[in-house]
């Protein structure tokens, strides 16, 4: 077991570093903090948005809570518990990575793809009801509670935001995907499995974000009239 | 007089040959030049509009152009050299170039994503062309609401498209430098060894990582309101235009840092060298760095002052506006410091650096009067912001780009250039710019409007000098185009180490190998140790 | 090979949290609290944030300079919003 290339598949070699770095260590660790500035700027991304509609909640409360309440407190509670399960997975797979083994990496990153799928089926299921109920703006909005500039201030940002969540999760399943076939393919072992641990980063800043988006979009007016 | 040796066979600039070697490089150095040849061309592109404008308003009628297509001038203007000149310019071609090489290092953290933004930036500028060809954008390169989401009729989501790829090219870069300057360093180069210049490069890739994507967001909301119809930032929804007003300074006002700190990191290292002593107070300027940096993100309110904010919110603007004065101050009073009792060069970088520390300090110190709520209400988008800018940026920053490109020229080219013509050229941008600029203080003084095509006849005099400053301020410009690129090809070689300066990257040969290093170097000194390398400079 | 392991109990724990905490929120929501609603919900969903980033993200087992990252990625986010709100909060309606 002292040997690592017992845990590499035969024909490839274990991959020491990249040519302009010194060590193995310094690469990891300075592509490891790379990832961590990239999630910073999406941090600061969605932050923009997450800023104006806390602008716009605090300018129309009532208008807010209560279109939130058309909003399906189940599908979004469940989507909840489907992306943090997919995490699980994705967080397993990239351990798995580290210690070379691949046939559990590869199961696990299947499961977080189709985990995923299901959420983005979810979501879709969503948004097409909102569309048939008026509710998506642009496409025929229509409401008749009061404020209907905030109803739909409300809708513009929740299709805005979980939107442009669902094309990160698009790209993460992409990104999972390429992962899976270099799985397959053998590239990752104990040496050299960043790609892994990278993508799970990336994957779990995005269920940050949409746990965030949960509890703005979806929980606001359920307290008021029961 | 040290001999000029042999440029080595196998250098960056001939390791490989053809196109293709250019095009798919992931060699910082290679990069470095790619991205100039991308913001020269788009600075004498944003030139043209300048030189419409000022062919304009040689007259007070409006009658060399039209009012609709003077807002799209100096909205391309604006847009151009913000986004696709100074915002790029020092970091993406001299940061990119000699960032490596001053930490000992081969490259940069991700060589591949270094290409990726190149690529970005191009493709940024290529959208935004695009628009410029269709008719143009007129909303002002600030975009304000409503104008930009409604009721402009001109191509605002192609140049907002375009300046979004863009921003994706300049996160790149910050995120490189910020991973490369932590966990890159040679042996023995902490943090308070550093080049100053590395200070500012890290300070600006903090404002590049956190202030572009809020830009992003803001141009993508600005494009969803305009396409789908929905009003994000229309009051008849409810909405808000000053919503749009805060995102767009919370990056744009920070933006303004990213485009002079990497300038003043470029001064740091030339009045060094060129009093031949350390900078004065060294951790104060890196520090500095920071503080500009970070304060740089409280400020941006101080654009807003008339638009409708609270009174309150305004005040606490303008407090923490004067406040983020004083590290910028600090830089000036320590480079002036290093001057007394150096042995003073007057090479072109030089003169460069001078005309920096006396431009930026006029144009910082009038950002001190725009920043007094009172005054503001006065000269607020008036020609008195107009000068107050161009000062720091075409005062400052492109000085001190040109100062740098000097100075380094030897290092990337292998080459001199021709040092009395410099000198002229330098004089001529010197004098040229100031004729432009400084009667635009006094125009907007007098209460001259930005952004307005015709004007007032008493105003025409002080026009008729800026536009007189500005030809021979381009001439000023095209000189350097000029004699640089006859001195890639025949002026005198350079020696490594011309300057006699320290720092990593004059021990390199010039031009540098492909890995800058044969063997990692190792540093038991600091920056500007000029008693250390004694020796090794030759100097008595 | 520098890479910090996490025994498989705690991503298991972690897990438990989360849906435990997503549960929670969800039944709070329908209880009257006023303000304190939104609160709530917010220090649920930021706990949730903790623990996805620090224990399945590794951020609580990484160098200290990926804190700092993300520390200055969450203050910057923070003064964006307030700073922004000192307008909204205070204009004269």
């Amino acid at each position: 077991m002292a040997d690592n290339s017992s845990d590499v598949l035969p024909g490839r070699e274990a991959r020491a570093h990249l040519d302009h770095f010194a060590t193995a260590e310094q690469q990891r660790n300075t592509a490891m903090a790379g990832m961590w500035i990239f999630l910073v700027t999406e941090i600061m991304m969605f932050g923009g948005l997450f800023m104006a509609y806390a602008v716009y909640r605090l300018g129309h409360p009532q208008a807010f809570a209560s279109a939130s309440r058309d909003m399906n407190i189940v599908l979004g509670a469940v989507n909840t518990a489907i992306l943090i399960t997919s995490s699980f997975t994705m967080a397993l797979a990239a351990q798995a990575a580290e210690e070379g083994l691949l046939r559990p990496a590869k199961w696990l990153l299947a499961a977080t793809i189709l985990i995923g799928i299901v959420f983005l089926g979810i979501k879709f299921v969503e948004y097409y009801q909102h569309y048939r109920d008026h509710k998506a703006p642009g496409f025929g909005f229509q409401t008749n509670l009061p404020d209907p500039g905030g109803i739909q201030m409300f809708y513009i940002f929740y299709f805005a935001m979980t939107g442009l969540h669902a094309v990160h999760m698009i790209v993460g399943i992409g990104l999972l995907a390429a992962l899976l076939i270099m799985t397959e393919l053998g590239r990752f072992s104990r040496e050299y499995h960043s790609p892994v641990v990278i993508t799970g980063l990336y994957w779990g800043f995005v269920d940050i974000v949409w746990v965030f988006l949960f509890a703005i979009f979806y929980l606001p007016g359920l307290h008021l009239h029961g | 007089m040290i001999a000029a040796p042999e440029i080595t066979e196998r250098n960056y600039l001939t390791g490989k040959e053809g196109v293709l070697s250019w095009l798919l490089t992931t060699d910082h150095k290679r990069i470095g030049l790619l991205y100039v040849a991308s913001i020269t061309a788009f600075f004498f592109i944003g030139g043209l509009f300048a030189l419409l404008m000022r062919l304009e308003l040689l007259t007070p009628p409006s009658d060399l152009v039209s009012p609709e297509t003077y807002n799209k001038l100096f909205s391309m203007h604006g847009i151009i050299m913000v986004w696709f000149f100074l915002i790029p310019s020092i970091p993406a071609t001299l940061g990119n170039f000699v960032v490596p090489m001053m930490i000992g290092a081969r490259d940069l953290a991700f060589p591949k994503l270094n290409l990726a933004s190149w690529y970005l930036f191009n493709l940024g500028g290529i959208v935004t062309l695009y628009a410029i060809l269709r008719g143009g954008v007129d909303t002002g390169w600030t975009f304000y609401t409503p104008l930009s989401t409604t009721y402009s009729t001109t191509y605002v989501i192609a140049a907002a498209a375009g300046i979004f790829i863009s921003g994706f090219s300049s996160i790149l870069t910050g995120l490189n430098f910020i991973a490369t300057i932590h966990g890159m360093r040679c042996p023995g180069l902490t943090w308070f060894r550093l080049p100053l210049f590395i200070w500012g490069m890290y300070a600006s890739s903090l404002i590049f990582v956190i202030a572009t994507p809020v830009l992003a967001i803001t141009l993508l909301m600005v494009a969803v309101e305009r396409i789908f119809q929905v009003g994000i930032f229309d009051p008849a929804l409810g909405g808000d235009p000053l919503l749009f007003q805060h995102m767009f300074w919370f990056y744009s006002h920070p933006a303004v840092y990213i485009m002079v700190l990497p300038a003043m990191a470029v001064v740091s290292e030339l009045v060094s060298t060129f009093s031949r002593r350390p900078v004065f107070g060294y951790k104060a300027v890196a520090f500095s760095s920071l503080g500009i940096a970070l304060v740089g993100f409280l400020v941006w309110g101080h654009h807003m002052f008339v638009s409708g904010q609270s009174i309150y919110s305004a005040l606490a603007f303008s407090l923490l506006s004067y406040l983020v004065a004083i590290p910028s101050a600090i830089k000036v009073f320590n480079w002036t410091a290093t001057f007394y009792k150096g042995s003073i060069s007057w090479d072109t970088p030089m003169l460069y650096a001078i005309g920096f520390i006396g431009l930026f300090t006029i144009g910082g110190i009038t950002g001190l009067f725009l920043a007094a709520l009172g005054l503001d209400v006065h000269v607020t988008d008036t020609y008195f912001v107009v000068a107050h800018f161009h000062y720091i940026m075409v005062g400052g920053a492109v000085m001190a780009y040109l100062g740098g490109i000097h100075y380094w020229w030897p290092k990337i080219s292998g080459r001199m250039y021709p040092e009395g013509l410099a000198k002229l050229a330098a004089l001529t941008v010197f004098l040229g710019f100031n004729l432009t600029f400084f009667p635009q203080f006094i125009l907007g003084y007098l209460g001259m409007p930005r952004r307005y095509a015709a004007y007032p006849p008493e105003f025409q005099v002080l026009h008729v000098l800026s536009t007189a400053g500005a030809s021979i301020l381009g001439v000023g410009y095209v000189l350097p185009l000029c004699y640089l690129i006859w001195a890639w090809r025949y002026a005198p070689k350079a020696p490594p180490n011309p300057w006699r300066a320290t720092g990593l990257e004059w021990k390199t040969p010039s031009p540098p190998s492909v890995h800058n290093f044969d063997e990692t170097p190792v540093v038991n000194y600091g920056a500007y140790d000029y008693e250390a390398l004694k020796g090794e400079l030759g100097l008595g | 090979m520098a890479e910090p392991t996490v025994a498989r109990k705690i991503y298991l724990r972690a897990y438990a949290g989360l849906l435990s905490l997503t549960l929670l929120t969800t039944l709070l929501a329908f209880v009257n609290m006023g303000w304190f609603n939104t609160v709530a919900a917010l220090m649920i969903a930021v706990t949730q944030a903790l623990l996805i980033g620090g224990i399945f993200m590794h951020a609580l087992y990484e160098t200290a300079l990926v804190r700092v990252i993300l520390a200055g990625g969450v203050l910057w986010f923070l003064i964006l919003i307030t700073l922004t709100m000192t307008d909204y909060l205070t204009r004269s309606r």
